[in-house]
């Protein structure tokens, strides 16, 4: 559905779109929180169905984004385009965006994988352009 | 067009109208996300539904949608729910193989049928469905 509203200030019209977009996978089964992190760990944008501690999660992420990339490298792996921690709870995943942004997604035990990971598959190319026009503004 | 038939190319339709907006130059890349979002989410409410509707139909014993071998829709809680989306990942790469040596085009459809029961394979845009029952059951007359 194409919005009639004409934003005057574009950066306010891209922060919204990202709130959407974190919205809707927010609606996705089991999905409880969606973050983007910038690179220094800082949580830019949140939404969330629990308390969660942002400082922490998002320096988490990165630090885990960061150690995978690595290692990836380390065996030849050249570009990481996604991790995935699965633990007994549920899964987090985190996909880079652009400049050192990640989205990271915290879901439950419940929700379907392949779900999730396409959501996310198909929504970085989306992102990745807010972005670049987000921070050329 | 029987019935079955219909959903499939409902689903081939919706995901055709998402990789048309996935494809739309982002002059207004607010609103283009907007639109993909919206196809991509009635794209998977659809197979969604259809998971759900398959399930329902006597003779069905499972149903579930996978994207790149892992679930992406399912009708209730399997407990070979992961096998299959291996099962699938392992069909498809093996038929797309003999698929291109022997000029077949893309893969639209695998069954396997066991001693005891059978899997069919369809895919329907970036998914692959799939559908298990009895052996003895013929798919093609239960879903018409």
């Amino acid at each position: 559905m194409s919005s009639n509203v004409q934003f005057l200030d574009p950066r306010k019209s891209q922060n919204s779109e990202i709130d959407s977009i974190l919205r809707n996978l927010m609606s996705i089964q089991g999905v409880s929180a969606a973050a983007i992190v910038d690179s220094d760990g800082f949580v830019t944008h949140i939404h969330r169905d629990f308390e969660i501690n942002t400082d922490a999660i998002g320096a988490s992420v990165q630090v885990v984004f960061g150690a995978a990339s690595r290692a990836a490298q380390h065996v030849g792996h050249h570009q990481t385009n996604m991790v995935i921690s699965e633990s007994n709870d549920g899964y987090i995943l985190s996909t880079p965006i652009e400049a050192g942004f990640l989205l990271a997604l915290v879901t439950q035990r419940e929700a379907l994988l392949g779900r999730v990971r396409f959501e996310l598959k198909e929504t970085i190319p989306v992102l990745k352009k807010l972005f670049t026009s987000y921070l050329a503004n | 067009m029987h019935w079955f038939e219909s959903q499939l190319a409902d689903l081939d339709r919706l995901a055709q109208e998402y990789t048309q907006a996935q494809q739309k130059q982002a002059g207004d890349i607010v609103n283009v996300s907007e639109n993909t979002r919206l196809k991509r989410s009635q794209f998977i409410d659809a197979v969604q539904a259809l998971v759900d509707k398959v399930i329902k139909i006597k003779g069905v014993g499972a149903c579930a949608a996978y994207h790149d071998g892992l679930i992406l829709a399912q009708a209730a809680q399997s407990p070979d729910i992961d096998a299959f989306g291996a099962v699938v990942q392992e069909s498809i790469r093996a038929a797309q193989q003999g698929g291109s040596s022997l000029r077949l085009g893309d893969i639209q459809q695998i069954v396997i049928v066991g001693a005891i029961n059978k899997l069919a394979m369809l895919s329907v845009g970036p998914i692959i469905l799939c559908i298990s029952c009895p052996k003895d059951i013929n798919l093609a007359s239960v879903l018409s």
